[in-house]
């Protein structure tokens, strides 16, 4: 081999292992975004929400046993009352993953999906401090690849000291640090269909607890979800159970609201009191609609409690203004 | 005796010298025979050094099967359009609705194109008003089959064939050829122009000096469709100055390469002189802003996209100067250039390829380079060609050579071509999702717009765009804002109907802007648009008034 080949030999073994052993240049990616599992563009165009934060028409809403996944339930509801609801309201463990079939299905049967998280196994500060974010993001990916409205409540009731994260446990400070974490983790991942529902409950129980301390801000919040039971006991209409909470929020932020759940309990006022429910919630452009309680859990909450209620949820149901296609808002 | 003289016949034609020596010697010699074999004289050699008609068609065929791989080297590339290819065909056919209808333009493009934008642009938009954007890559295309075609006929010219289909091989199976045979920017058309200039004052060494201005008007013309293609000026004027230097001696060719020159930058200064691009010209070419590219990231990409064409062209400069004798013909007695020469014109060509690189390392910036590589490889493509040619030796003594340098530069180049043609994302995806929600009235704000401005085509118009980099607003109160501020108060303003960023390659102000929107109550994520290129990937993010 003469002297010229090898010297060729050479420069292109170096080369060769100059090509080898540098990487090629890596584009500007987000490290979220670059471990994004994004083989090829999706075929589905991404679902713009909008619509479906102010609607025209009140959702008509219903939380049961057995749900996301049961059908049944929902059927028996639908035939009950005479309208089939559009929302429906179930429950998820922090921890548990996003079954994106089972709210597909629930979407393409004509209801919004509304999941409350509930942190049952974190605290608001270890969430906030990026504990689960591996956890997170997975559940935000899904959500995203789901690609379909989901209204999401994470922390309900927060204002009450009954649950780990409310307000016996939880300071407020590590509390909207913990929302404004998943939200900025949720848009981070692209989780853009999410309809974020702040729910507190009403203040009557817990009077001295103020609100404003608990909401993340504006720009992390689409809906304000207000818990609230028409007892035996304690406020007896709309007004008086609803007002308080509704006049204090609205010092602070003019989002719509919806009665993220409620219900009537069973006894001689009940039949009135889902008339006032429909009506104030009627009453007020603000209100987005209502999520009734079907569940016997403590009290009886269903509207089948008696034939006189259910024959005054059949008629308030039946207002047109209550129920649309969400599919088509 | 006489059968000793009859024995000793041979039936050989005897040289007539020799018959006359023997005649004086008195010997006795036969007259030949009428039958039997008559051997000719044999020559030294089995053909002949001269151009016959022959070796061309041959060498012709073989560049026709080298141009029909390259065809197909680059149009096995397929992507949507990249931004800059977007850019110029809109800006093209704004420019040609300027010319025709007297539509007034926008977005002063003179005021940073980095190549006139009545040239190229129109010219591109005219065929993609037509063909679409195939028809524009196409024309790229042909751009560098005739690249390929000039070189093997000037490389022809300073060598010989042999060389010349080494070197149009090298130059075909690179990257950055197989890249901008399909890729609608000036790039194309600028190294055409600049091949033609070069093949001109190689083919006109020996014709009239007058004949050398003919380079002038297109070498020109290669700097208006690309500033940048100045660069490369000295290196055409200086091998015309070589070449006739061989057969006119120095004063001739000097003064036609003070002629060349002359009319050369005449015609630059009549142009710039009439345009008024010298801003552009600053801003994109001579003043660019710098960069923050490693030098070493520039250095590895530049031998990673070039550097074996050149580390074969090198080596055949080395062996041209230690031997500039180009045919294999025994005895052969041809009349070979000085050493000196020899060595002039390896440090021209093989230099020439070190110029992009070395401008690129000096404003420490990698964008394009790996098209830019391509314009050297040109120059340095003849000496690579030669490289190959004895690396072979003579009479394909080792053609494994040849063969190992074929199969590493061809599969390095597909690979590489490949790669930087998908370093953008497929556009169709986003293009569809944004179609519903462009309208005559809207504002929209994007990463790289010139992609969706060009494939929505009529469904919108680049007025209406606004880039990452640049802004200049007034806000509701009223106050003028640029820069940073002024995208955050356009987001805080609601001003735009639709913001699109790309998270993978976020532009200008982007992540500004992205921040504003993550804190803004007036907007929301409204969906996201994934895609994949071949460094990794990532999504497009929608963002809407909530």
């Amino acid at each position: 081999m003469t002297g010229p080949r090898l010297l060729l030999l050479a420069l292109v073994g170096c080369l060769l292992a100059t090509v080898g052993a540098c990487a090629p240049p890596a584009p500007q990616v987000s490290s979220a975004a670059a471990d994004a599992k994004v083989a090829s563009p999706s075929a589905e165009p991404p679902y713009d929400i909008r619509p479906l934060l102010k609607p025209d028409h009140k959702y008509l809403g219903v939380a049961f046993n057995g749900s996301p996944r049961a059908t049944s339930p929902m059927t028996a509801f639908t035939k009950k009352a005479g309208k089939q609801p559009n929302l429906r309201e179930y429950y998820a463990k922090w921890g548990d993953p996003f079954q994106a079939d089972v709210n597909r299905a629930v979407w393409d049967d004509g209801q919004l999906p509304f999941l409350v998280w509930e942190p049952f196994s974190r605290t608001a500060a270890q969430i906030a401090d990026g504990e689960d974010d591996a956890y997170i993001r997975e559940f935000a990916d899904a959500v995203r690849d789901y690609n379909r409205p989901l209204a999401l409540s994470f922390g309900h009731e927060m204002n009450g000291g009954w649950y780990p994260w409310g307000s016996k446990k939880t300071g407020a400070a590590d509390f909207t640090r913990a929302w404004r974490h998943i939200h900025d983790l949720f848009t981070d991942e692209g989780a853009a269909d999410v309809i974020w529902v702040w729910s507190p409950n009403v203040i009557n129980p817990v009077p001295n607890v103020r609100l404003k301390p608990y909401y993340p801000g504006d720009a992390y919040v689409d809906w304000i979800g207000v818990v609230g039971y028409y007892a035996l006991s304690g406020p007896t209409t709309f007004r008086t159970l609803f007002g308080p909470t509704l006049t204090e929020i609205r010092r602070f932020s003019r989002k719509p609201f919806l009665i993220a759940e409620t219900g009537v309990q069973a006894g001689e006022r009940k039949p009135a009191q889902i008339a006032d429910l429909f009506a104030g919630v009627h009453a007020r452009a603000d209100a987005l609609g209502l999520v009734w309680f079907n569940l016997k859990k403590e009290a009886d909450w269903r509207i089948d409690s008696g034939p006189l209620s259910l024959a005054a949820f059949k008629k308030a149901a039946a207002d047109d203004s209550f129920g649309f296609d969400v599919r088509k808002p | 005796m006489e059968r000793n003289d009859s024995t000793m016949q041979l039936p050989v034609a005897r040289p007539k010298m020799r018959s006359r020596v023997a005649e004086t010697m008195q010997l006795r010699v036969l007259r030949p025979r009428p039958s039997g074999y008559t051997l000719s004289p044999v020559p030294d050699s089995g053909w002949s050094a001269a151009p016959s008609s022959r070796r061309i068609w041959v060498s012709r065929l073989v560049l026709l099967a080298l141009l029909v791989m390259q065809a197909g080297l680059s149009l096995r590339l397929q992507n949507t359009a990249f931004e800059d290819e977007a850019l110029y065909l809109f800006a093209g056919h704004a420019e040609i609705a300027h010319l025709l209808h007297g539509t007034p333009l926008y977005g002063a493009f003179d005021s940073y194109f980095s190549g006139a934008p009545v040239l190229y642009p129109v010219l591109a938009a005219a065929v993609d008003s037509v063909f679409g954007l195939a028809g524009a890559r196409a024309l790229s295309l042909a751009c560098m089959l005739g690249c390929t075609s000039l070189l093997y006929a000037m490389t022809r010219r300073l060598f010989n064939e042999r060389a010349g289909l080494c070197a149009a091989g090298v130059f075909a199976v690179a990257q950055s050829t197989a890249f901008m045979g399909n890729f609608a920017t000036y790039d194309a058309l600028a190294l055409f122009l600049l091949a033609l200039a070069a093949w001109i004052v190689v083919r006109t060494a020996e014709s009239h000096p007058l004949l050398v201005l003919l380079a002038a008007p297109v070498a020109a013309l290669a700097v208006a469709v690309k500033y940048a293609s100045a660069l490369y000026l000295p290196t055409v004027v200086l091998l015309g100055v070589l070449t006739a230097y061989q057969r006119r001696g120095l004063p001739r060719a000097l003064g036609r390469g003070v002629l060349l020159t002359a009319a050369t930058v005449a015609l630059l200064g009549a142009g710039l002189y009439a345009s008024g691009y010298l801003a552009a010209i600053q801003s994109t070419t001579t003043a660019r802003a710098a960069g923050t590219t490693p030098s070493w990231t520039i250095v590895r990409d530049s031998a990673r996209w070039g550097g074996l064409a050149v580390a074969v062209a090198l080596l055949g400069a080395f062996s041209y100067v230690r031997s500039g004798r180009m045919s294999e013909m025994p005895g052969w007695r041809g009349a070979l250039p000085g050493a000196r020469w020899r060595a002039a014109l390896g440090l021209l060509l093989v230099g020439t390829a070190l110029l992009a690189p070395a401008y690129q390392l000096h404003l420490h910036t990698e964008v394009s380079l790996h098209k830019h590589i391509g314009y050297g490889l040109f120059f340095a493509a003849p000496l690579a060609g030669v490289g190959v040619t004895r690396l072979m030796g003579a009479h394909f003594k080792y053609p494994q050579w040849a063969i190992f340098l074929g199969v590493v530069l061809l599969s390095s180049g597909m690979s590489q071509a490949y790669d930087n043609f998908h370093a953008w994302p497929d556009s169709r995806s986003l293009v569809a999702d944004l179609r519903p929600y462009m309208n005559a009235h809207g504002s929209y704000l994007a990463d790289t717009y010139e992609v969706p401005v060009y494939a929505l085509g009529r469904d919108t118009s680049y007025r209406r765009w606004n880039s990452t980099y640049t802004i200049d607003y007034t806000s509701r109160s009223g106050r003028h804002l640029t820069g940073a501020a002024g995208f955050r108060a356009a987001v805080s303003d609601r001003h735009f109907t639709l913001i699109v960023l790309d998270r993978g390659n976020p532009t200008g102000e982007s992540t500004t802007v992205r921040d504003a929107l993550v804190h803004s109550t007036g907007y929301r994520l409204i969906g996201t648009v994934p895609y994949a290129t071949a460094w990794g990937s990532s999504r497009f993010e929608l963002w809407a008034p909530s």
